[in-house]
């Protein structure tokens, strides 16, 4: 049986000042899975996802999104990038940056209008920031500012997610209604990819892996791959994880 | 008002405006060291243009100069990307070698042209209007040209007006590769594009501007009036809207400022600019020496006003012979008068600038403190039913505070209607005290939102 894949990334080698950070990935990513990219520091996680959408050029290899490149699929594909790569600062507000979200769509030089803002509006209401709507965005908590992220994915509409770190210093209940939309998404048939780091939750999130460093080391469902052995390969020490059933 | 000085006038605003719409993006950006980087370096395609044609008035100079920025930014890009260097370190390395070049070359070659390096310093905005444009010119006849003005407001006017439509056109493109490059990558509006474009309308706008204010100053029109929105408004495009007001009353007002001071057109409107931000920035400290400088002023004029019509002449005298004749004058009165004027125009100033700078900051953390003073007194009162634990003067032991403190606090708990006291000083919640004390606890347990909202305005403690 052949599956269908979301994801195709062939040979794929990044180097930054020459210094491969990635080195020769293959991967496939089956349509409709929830992901995880697990690895240490500086093995290059968020560096893949860049890769595929295209922000960063790689010096070798070739990614497709249902079997074409990247900027034919656009619009298939929503990003949430870490949250600390922006500057929170910026004068807008929460709606303003949700709105962003409905840029790909419109194209160059169009404005958004009604229809934006409609959308805009429920993907905030999803994530439960609807009341913040006017909030100027340096005014609001880690947290907030992550569902705001989210929320800006969201209104994209997309049938591909790629998350880089969405849980990164959020408290519990965020990462709860975080958890929960991601869900929810891929219960919709979507595929969500999400950078990771927290090893524990991987067997409640996920339904499948990726081990990177630097190469990819394994990828595969979750209950198969999801062992020490991978572990120790991916973090080089000694790894164990209670894994709990 | 004559002609010049309309002209004058008119040719700062556009400057203005031109130079605080790209300048806003700098300023957002953290790279508002470029545009003095670009500054600098078109000197040099102003010069090899200038080589070229030996005309400082023909399009190609500013062509040259705006590629000459263009040039600059990928250098500097170039020098940062090796890794070896910083952002600001590659700036430094890049302008000053480009500038050196083209002073070099004035020195050796341009000595007996107009092209001056004092003039290339600080511009030349007084001459300005008697650079008119002159077109349909017949050979041999005299005053045959049409003239349409002033050349440096065509010039800067074409390119205010092709800034604005960029702007116009692709404020959502720039808005969203400002503030998240890898989303606009994603999305696919290049980063790159937006950067290049940015870059290209600076130098184009540095270079229009350079004749008029100079390299200096044209860096403190793009970055003074947006860093002073900054602070104003947390919207983007009322931040656009006020750093283009900044920069032209800043102008227009440095331009009467030199006119007054007969001084440097270009060098009192920087001095205004300065002014308005720290107005902004620190609006009490400020605007009380601002307003005792124009208080003395108003005075020292008075007097000489007087003097000239009782009909002292000053012909010959020194300014400080001046000024010593004038505050021999002085009496009493006039220093109350300057302190009153200082007094009305510091409260007014106080009274309309945003609520920012260190005294403002000081007295919200007390107003914070004192928010925080009376939750736990109102959890308290809340907490404990027995009246022993009620007594106003039981508090002083039990919340261990001063007197006077636990009396302030709860003369505002009785202000705000949130605590009854009774006949035999027995303190208890309203109905409106203990609502706003379970709202309270409720948010800072869950730290959801949603009902405190409304609450958020009247009290410091909840935001940010």
């Amino acid at each position: 049986m052949e599956e269908k894949y979301a994801i195709t990334v062939d040979d794929l080698t990044v180097a930054y000042n020459y210094k491969p950070v990635l080195w020769d990935i293959d991967l496939a990513i089956p349509e409709g899975v929830l992901m995880c990219i697990v690895g240490p520091n500086g093995a290059g996680k968020s560096t893949l996802i860049k890769a595929i959408l295209g922000i960063i050029k790689p010096i070798a290899g070739t990614v497709s999104v249902f079997g074409k490149s990247y900027a034919k699929q656009r619009s298939l594909v929503a990003y949430v990038p870490q949250k600390g790569s922006v500057d929170w600062d910026f004068p807008t507000t929460a709606l303003d940056v949700v709105m962003m979200g409905t840029y790909g769509s419109l194209g160059w030089i169009k404005r958004p209008g009604q229809k934006e803002k409609k959308a805009a509006l429920e993907a905030l209401e999803k994530v439960g920031m609807l009341p913040f709507k006017n909030r100027q965005i340096s005014q609001l908590s880690g947290g907030q500012q992550q569902r705001i992220f989210l929320a800006r994915a969201l209104v994209q509409n997309a049938t591909i997610y790629f998350m880089d770190e969405p849980f990164q210093g959020v408290d519990a209940t965020t990462e709860k209604a975080i958890i929960n939309i991601l869900k929810e998404l891929r219960k919709a048939g979507k595929t969500v990819v999400v950078v990771h780091h927290d090893l524990q939750t991987v067997p409640e999130y996920f339904d499948w892996v990726t081990f990177l460093n630097v190469k990819k080391i394994a990828t595969g469902p979750v209950k198969d791959i999801f062992n020490d052995d991978n572990l120790t390969k991916t973090y080089g020490i000694n790894y164990k994880v209670s894994v709990q059933e | 008002m004559n002609s010049a000085q309309i002209s004058i006038q008119i040719i700062v605003t556009l400057v203005a405006i031109a130079c605080a719409i790209p300048g806003t993006f700098l300023v957002l950006r953290k790279m508002s060291l470029i545009s003095d980087a670009i500054s600098h370096s078109i000197l040099l395609g102003i010069v090899i243009g200038f080589f070229i044609v030996e005309d400082t008035s023909s399009p190609l100079l500013i062509f040259l100069a705006a590629l000459t920025g263009i040039v600059t930014v990928i250098l500097v890009e170039f020098i940062q990307k090796t890794g070896l260097v910083k952002e600001d370190t590659a700036i430094g390395l890049v302008f000053p070698a480009l500038f050196s070049i083209g002073v070099i070359l004035i020195s050796k070659n341009a000595n007996d042209v107009h092209l001056d390096i004092d003039s290339v310093m600080v511009g030349d905005l007084s001459l300005a209007p008697f650079d008119p444009l002159l077109i349909n010119c017949q050979e041999g006849i005299a005053d045959s040209c049409i003239n349409l003005g002033p050349k440096a407001i065509w010039v800067i006017g074409i390119i205010l007006l092709v800034t604005l439509t960029l702007l116009i056109a692709f404020f959502k493109e720039l808005k969203v590769s400002t503030f998240d490059a890898g989303l606009a990558a994603a999305l696919g509006f290049s980063p790159v594009i937006m950067h290049y474009g940015l870059m290209t309308v600076s130098s184009v706008t540095i270079v229009g501007a350079f004749d008029a204010v100079g390299p200096i100053l044209v860096v403190a029109l793009m970055i003074a009036p947006a860093a002073t929105a900054y602070l104003f408004t947390k919207d983007l495009k009322r931040m656009l809207l006020l750093s283009c007001f900044f920069g032209v009353v800043a102008s227009i007002a440095g331009f009467w400022l030199a006119h007054i001071l007969d001084a440097s057109i270009s060098g009192s409107m920087t001095t205004v600019l300065a002014i308005l931000f720290l107005l902004v920035y620190e609006p009490i400290i400020t605007s009380i020496i601002v307003s005792s400088i124009v208080g003395i002023g108003m005075v020292l004029y008075q007097y000489y006003d007087a003097a000239i019509l009782g009909g002292v002449s000053f012909e010959g005298y020194q300014l400080g012979e001046k000024l010593t004749y004038i505050f021999s004058k002085f009496v009493f009165l006039d220093y109350v008068y300057i302190l009153g004027i200082a007094v009305v125009m510091a409260a007014f100033l106080i009274y309309i600038l945003p609520k920012r700078g260190l005294i403002y900051g000081y007295y919200k953390v007390r107003q914070q403190k004192t928010e925080i003073m009376l939750l736990v007194f109102l959890l308290h009162i809340r907490n404990h039913a027995e009246e022993s634990e009620r007594h106003v003067k039981h508090l002083n032991e039990h919340i261990n505070w001063q007197r006077l403190r636990s009396q302030s606090i709860v003369d505002l708990a009785k202000k705000n209607n949130m605590v009854t006291v009774s006949a035999d000083n027995i303190i208890s919640l309203t109905e409106k005290g203990a609502d706003f004390t379970e709202k309270a606890i409720d948010y800072i347990i869950t730290n959801k939102d949603t009902e405190i909202e409304e609450m958020k305005d009247d009290f410091f403690l909840f935001r940010g």
